[in-house]
Order: C-alpha cells, then structure tokens, then sequence
C-alpha cells in the first residue's frame, strides 16, 4: 500500500469515527429526553407540612419589608434596571443591613462575590445616575 | 486490525452485514460504553437504544 492509500484510509477512518460519535450522541439525547423522568403535578392539600416549610431566602422574598422605600423616582428606575441579584443584594445590604458573609450564606456564593455584585450595582446606579442628571 | 480490512468490514456493514456489523460494534466499544453511561454507571437500555440506532442507520453514512 502506498503513501496515498494510506492516508485515504486513515481519512475514512476519520470520517467514520466522526460519522459514529455524532450519531451515538444523537441517540444518547434521543433517548434520555424519551425517558426523562415526568415531573408529578400534586396539589398543595396533599403535601405534607414538613414539604410547606420555608427556607430563610423564600421567607426574605415574601416579607414585603424588605423593599427599598425610594425616595428618588430616578434611581428607583435604575434600581430596576439592575439584574434581580443585583437588587436582591444590595436591599440585604443596605434596607436589612446584613453582613455580606451572611449574605452568601443565605444566596449560596462566596462573600467575595457579595462585594463585587455590589461593586458592580453601585457602579452601574452611579452611572445610570449621572447619564440621567446629564439629560436633565 | 489493517487498513484495508477495515474498508471491507465498514463496507460490509452499510451493505447490511450483520457480522460485520457486530465487528463495528466491538471495535468501538470504548466510544459506545462512554455514550451509554448515566451518573457514571452503563445503562444497558441506552446501550441497546445506541446499538440499535447504529445499525438502522450505518446504511446512510457515505463512503
């Protein structure tokens, strides 16, 4: 076999073994959205109590206290405009005035990330502001 | 397993050999347990589901 046979093989082997992958991988998918599990509808008279009972960050959700009473339409506005983390934890921050440690707790993520989500809202309130104030 | 015994084998198996068909399956077994795998263990359904989605389907790969 010559140097050009060779490598047409090789090359049909390629293709093949990429053909075969592509196709076991569609199946795979085929297959599990088939059997994926059907997630049962049960009405909330039959849940028991103990399925009822509230995490601390649902609880936070449902306390309408725990809003901002703006004062200012404008920056209620780009309160608004900020991602829902974003608002969720600079109103733990500055409205229940919690610990970022304890917000991580309460958000799962790391105190480090506490503080830059509120460097980041804070930058982008400040900009929004300001952009605002020029218009004006 | 050389070159050219693979063409033959390959060709074979989209002509609709069944033998060669099984030959296919065991020389890409590695790449056919890896797919059927779910949380770390084989499912014997996905594989048969694989294996039988192979076969009704080599016919339409292209030489």
């Amino acid at each position: 076999m010559n140097h050009q046979q060779k490598s047409e093989h090789d090359e049909l082997r390629a293709r093949f073994t990429a053909w075969l992958e592509t196709t076991v991988y569609r199946a795979r998918l085929k297959y599990l959205e088939r059997e994926k599990p059907k997630v049962n509808i049960v009405s909330i008279e039959e849940l028991p109590e103990s399925a009822l009972a509230v995490s601390e960050k649902a609880a936070y959700y449902a306390n309408p206290k725990s809003a901002f009473d703006f004062e200012e339409e404008r920056l209620a506005e780009a309160f608004a405009k900020l991602p829902i983390k974003r608002q969720e934890i600079l109103t733990m921050l500055f409205v229940e005035e919690r610990k970022p440690e304890e917000i991580a707790r309460i958000l799962n993520c790391s105190p480090q990330h506490v503080y830059d989500q509120r460097y980041q809202a804070l930058k982008k309130l400040r900009i929004a502001l300001t952009k605002d104030g020029d218009k004006l | 397993m050389n070159h050219m015994e693979f063409e033959k084998m390959l060709q074979a198996a989209v002509s609709g050999s069944h033998e060669a068909l099984e030959q296919l399956f065991l020389l890409y077994a590695p790449l056919i347990d890896k797919h059927s795998k779910v949380d770390g263990q084989i499912d014997e359904d996905l594989r048969q589901y694989i294996l039988i989605h192979i076969a009704l389907n080599i016919s339409k790969f292209v030489f």
